[in-house]
């Protein structure tokens, strides 16, 4: 502990901490730049310096250490002198024309510059300019004549990002902002460059020129996302959604925001809104009020439970519904009779079902990812499926924690990662057989008789290895485990290694909702079919709630069958989408930033929000809706005034943190390596098709990670089907086919051919797993 | 003493006298009425009347939608609405003024940064229905268009008090 006086103000601080730090402590404000509290140090914009006794010259406070007894002046007489001169050799390259850049009015140069500068500037000399590059459809380097130069931008790719895309080129008076050679910026995380600026230089492309900070109202929300719970500001202004920016929260999103809940925003303000119910009369969509609309809806319900029985309803939603709309969803279904409701719609291994002892989760704080020391990821695609859950990986990595996957791709991370086993989706629960067999015999520990069949390879012991030093052990499951067709065999395999090295062992939650649809009891009970028995063994009436079923299911193909079979389709949803050929009523549902709901993160965090602005149209907020709905069946139970009651009910006499438990018990595990000898397919969800909202966010749509799906396969694999990279191919699953392109990739393990669900391209394909046949189409050239 | 002043005041119609006097010396000296609308007061340079939107002698609109006017205006009389177009540059999609709210106070001139909206020497408009003086961003260039000679001129002849 260091004890410094700053203004004549005592401070006591730990050693090695620096002056600034020492000061907003204090609160005194120094004014800065190129420091961030979340970046190293650089100093070397100058803004920051203050007098220090006994120094003979000003010294900058970002990069001053304290030391005991020291005495520093932020406002004498020759600190504000330094100020001033920073200040006009800041502005002597930066235009003063505020009035047309789209910073004014939040910009930290403007505010510093009337706070410290002088009023004139005696440069009359030219400027430089600096020639503005594209660097893809999110952010704008249009005016990159602004750039002061501070490297905060740079400093977070390398840092935060984890890639170095925008660097300082030249020198001196020459030096630049650019990306290299002419690449585009399209780390997931690049957004948050924008809000680091501290001048005009990168603006957001979507948000530019449409308004100024000062005329934005700002609303607090939670992202209806990934299963973060990222904290928003939602700026509106004319009841409509202009911006969204981070709002701090140290446990869960720090100051960041992944691009994918920065700028789907735009998908809010889609032409595709559904503003109207409608309803389908002989083939055709007519447009109706509400009350036909629901009557129309509730009719139909009544007569299939009173005629071919409720079990005929099933009941399927997204895992980013909130809270409210999932609790009354299955209340609804449940009070006709039905137990057919599920949240889980792209899982297809339930036999953990009513094996489990509370909601799978993260099994740990969010913010104690950053402080293991040993990581074993299994199935995930960390960067794509959860952004800001791989910085905080990056960060554990960066500090010395050794990562391994077992995965069936092997996509850059933009970490160390210490151990790799890539393998084909049968075999990764073999694999972590392997591991668990390795670390028993390391831990001296005794396993089952089918865990001790498993020929343990170099791979996996190398991760047993890894994982028995480590004192603080993580294992997650991410998206791609909890997908796959032995899905409960990963969680007890993973929950079996984690408990071998005392470490936590946690899923990396799918949604935003994806613990809350368990907390509100959206699945199946007792003798209710789940999402996969709902649509294998098609249902008369289906209500999808924010569902599109040719891409928000495991098996695209099934669901639309199963949905052009049914009698009554009820789609409560906030976009005009597919639903129009199999749906009979359509009801226009609000989206996050337009009703109030809750959504529970992957650590069990529930957080409520507001809406934000009201909703479109005739667009009425899903729990409202469904209300009515319940009214109209004249089911009890149903008299909400507010969503905080549904929540309250909701969750009333659930004690979170209890139910929050990823332990099963009961399931027998085979872990034989299997081999059918056929390719198989491997799926990820591009990040940007993930849910309806992003799939409508045009920016979005035009980044790298949205383009088109290819049909990936390892070089070998290619070349033995006879087909070249960017020849088109037929991939066919099932009674489906799709025509893609394919490419090569030989971090794939063989035998597999990626192809992305939840893409309209391959909507014609079956499952997410499972075999594939891949024929080249002659002549067929991309 | 006041008391006997008032006293024969009173009965002298004194006040009566003096009042008849002001009137006497009105009823005798030049008349300063203006015959409007044959004839007109003089106005200055700084005059302000109805606003107009001004263009560059390219017949590039000025107004690069700053929206500073909007902020500083003190009766909420304008209305913005902004987007990037294709060269870059940030221009308004609408640009609305509502006379009946505007109190004339010449804020949003002295705000804009590029001379943009102004207020000109006219006085004498009209609206015959409601929503006619709801002025939109064309009309407001049209004035601009019609009376640039004028404004410019003002402005100039203003520029040396700045
Ligand atoms: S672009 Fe902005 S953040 Fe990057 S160096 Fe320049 S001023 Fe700093
Ligand atoms: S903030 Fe200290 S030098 Fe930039």
């Amino acid at each position: 502990m260091a004890k410094i006086e700053i203004d004549g103000k005592q401070v006591e601080i730990e050693n090695g901490r620096t002056v600034i730090e020492a000061a907003h402590l204090a609160g005194i404000y120094i004014p800065h730049f190129c420091y961030h509290k979340k970046l190293s140090i650089a100093a070397n914009c100058r803004m920051c310096l203050v007098q220090v006794e006994k120094a003979p010259k000003p010294l900058p406070a970002c990069a001053t250490p304290v030391t005991d007894g020291m005495k520093v002046f932020t406002a004498s007489e020759q600190a504000v002198k330094a100020q001033k001169g920073v200040m006009e050799f800041l502005l002597i390259n930066h235009p003063l024309d505020c009035p047309v850049c789209d910073k004014g009015g939040e910009c930290e140069l403007q505010d510093l510059a009337v706070g410290y500068g002088s009023s004139a500037s005696r440069y009359q000399e030219e400027k430089r300019m600096v020639v503005p590059k594209e660097v893809g459809p999110l952010i704008s380097t249009k005016e990159m004549s602004r750039c002061i130069n501070c490297t905060r931008c740079v400093r977070f790719g390398q840092e935060i990002g984890g890639i170095m895309e925008l660097g300082q080129a030249f020198r001196g008076e020459h030096a630049e902002i650019m990306s290299f050679v002419s690449n585009s910026v399209d780390s997931e995380l690049s957004g948050n460059m924008i809000d680091l600026c501290p001048v005009g230089a990168l603006t957001s492309k979507p948000f530019r020129f449409t308004a100024r900070a000062w005329e934005l109202s700002h609303r607090r929300s939670v992202s209806p996302h990934d299963s973060l719970g990222s904290n928003l500001t939602v700026q509106v202004k004319n009841n409509r959604v202009m911006r969204v920016l981070p709002a701090e929260n140290e446990e869960i999103n720090e100051c960041w925001l992944s691009d994918k809940d920065r700028f789907s925003y735009e998908g809010l303000n889609s032409g595709e809104r559904l503003t109207k119910p409608m309803i389908k009369q002989n083939g055709a969509w007519q447009e109706v009020e509400w009350q036909a609309a629901l009557e129309y809806a509730a009719k139909g319900l009544r007569q299939i439970a009173d005629g071919a029985g409720a079990e005929h309803i099933g009941a399927l939603a997204t895992p980013h519904s909130t809270l409210e709309e999932l609790y009354l969803l299955q209340k609804l279904v449940r009070s006709v009779g039905s137990d057919n409701v599920d949240f889980r719609l792209r899982q297809s291994d339930f036999s953990a079902d009513g094996k489990q002892a509370g909601a799978p989760w993260l099994g740990m704080p969010i913010a104690e990812i950053n402080t293991r020391d040993r990581i074993l990821l299994v199935g995930s695609f960390l960067r794509k499926d959860h952004p800001l859950l791989a910085h905080r990986a990056r960060d554990a990595v960066k500090k010395g924690a050794q990562a391994s996957i077992v995965h069936s791709a092997d996509d850059d991370l933009l970490m160390n990662v210490a151990n790799k086993a890539i393998v084909a989706p049968d075999a990764m629960a073999n694999v972590l057989a392997q591991i668990l067999k390795a670390l028993a015999a390391e831990k001296q520990a005794v396993v089952e008789a089918s865990v001790q069949s498993a020929e343990v390879g170099s791979a996996a012991a190398a991760i047993a290895k890894s994982l028995a030093s480590g004192e603080r052990v993580a294992v997650l499951l991410g998206n791609f485990a909890q997908q796959h067709p032995q899905a409960a065999q990963l969680q007890v395999l993973g929950q079996q290694i984690a408990a071998l090295c005392g470490g936590k062992f946690g899923f990396l939650g799918e949604a935003a909702n994806s613990v809350g649809g368990h907390l509100a009891k959206a699945l199946p009970r007792a003798n209710g079919m789940n999402a996969a028995a709902m649509l294998a063994a098609p249902r008369k009436a289906y209500i999808l709630l924010n569902v599109e079923a040719e891409l928000d299911t495991h098996n695209p193909q099934q669901a639309l069958v199963a949905m052009k079979a049914a009698d009554l389709v009820v789609a409560l949803s906030a976009y005009k989408h597919q639903a129009t050929d199999y749906a009979d009523v359509l009801l226009p549902i609000a989206p996050f930033s337009e009703t109030s709901g809750t959504f529970v993160n992957t650590e069990g965090r529930v957080q409520s929000f507001k809406g934000a602005i009201k909703p479109l149209g005739e667009a009425r907020p899903g729990w409202k809706v469904l209300r009515v709905l319940g009214n109209l069946l004249n089911e009890t139970g149903f008299e909400y005034d507010t969503s905080e009651a549904v929540r309250d009910e909701a969750l009333s006499g659930v004690d979170v943190a209890a139910q929050l438990n990823n332990a099963v018990q009961g399931v027998a595990l085979e872990t034989a390596g299997a081999g059918s000898g056929s390719l198989q397919r491997v799926s990820d969800v591009p990040i940007y098709s993930a849910d309806a909202i992003v799939r409508r966010a045009a920016s979005l749509q035009n980044t790298r990670d949205a383009e088109a799906p290819c049909a990936l396969m390892h070089g070998a694999e290619l070349s033995r089907l006879g087909v070249h990279a960017g020849e088109q191919v037929k991939v066919s699953q099932g009674e489906g086919s799709a025509i893609l392109v394919a490419a090569a990739d030989d971090r794939l393990p063989q035998g597999v051919v990626r192809v992305a669900a939840g893409h309209a391209a391959t909507a014609g394909l079956g499952a997410m797993f499972g075999a594939v046949t891949v024929e080249p189409i002659t002549g067929g050239r991309a | 003493m006041e008391k006997i002043t008032n006293f024969f005041k009173t009965f002298l119609l004194f006040e009566l006298v003096k009042g008849m006097a002001l009137t006497g010396r009105y009823f005798f000296a030049r008349k300063i009425t203006v015959q409007f609308p044959e004839e007109k007061t003089p106005q200055g340079f700084r005059f302000r009347g109805l606003h107009a939107q001004r263009r560059y002698a390219s017949g590039e609109e000025r107004c690069i939608g700053c929206k500073l006017c909007e902020a500083v205006c003190p009766a909420l009389a304008i209305n913005i609405e902004t987007e990037e177009r294709e060269d870059g540059t940030r221009r308004t999609t609408r640009y609305d003024i509502d006379l009946m709210k505007c109190i004339f106070c010449g804020f949003c001139e002295e705000s804009c940064p590029v001379d943009a909206i102004v207020e000109t020497r006219i006085l004498e408009y009209h609206g015959e229905k409601r929503g006619d003086l709801y002025y939109t961003k064309p009309m407001l260039l049209a004035v601009g268009d019609k009376y640039e000679e004028q404004i410019a001129k003002d402005r100039a002849a203003d520029a040396k008090y700045r």
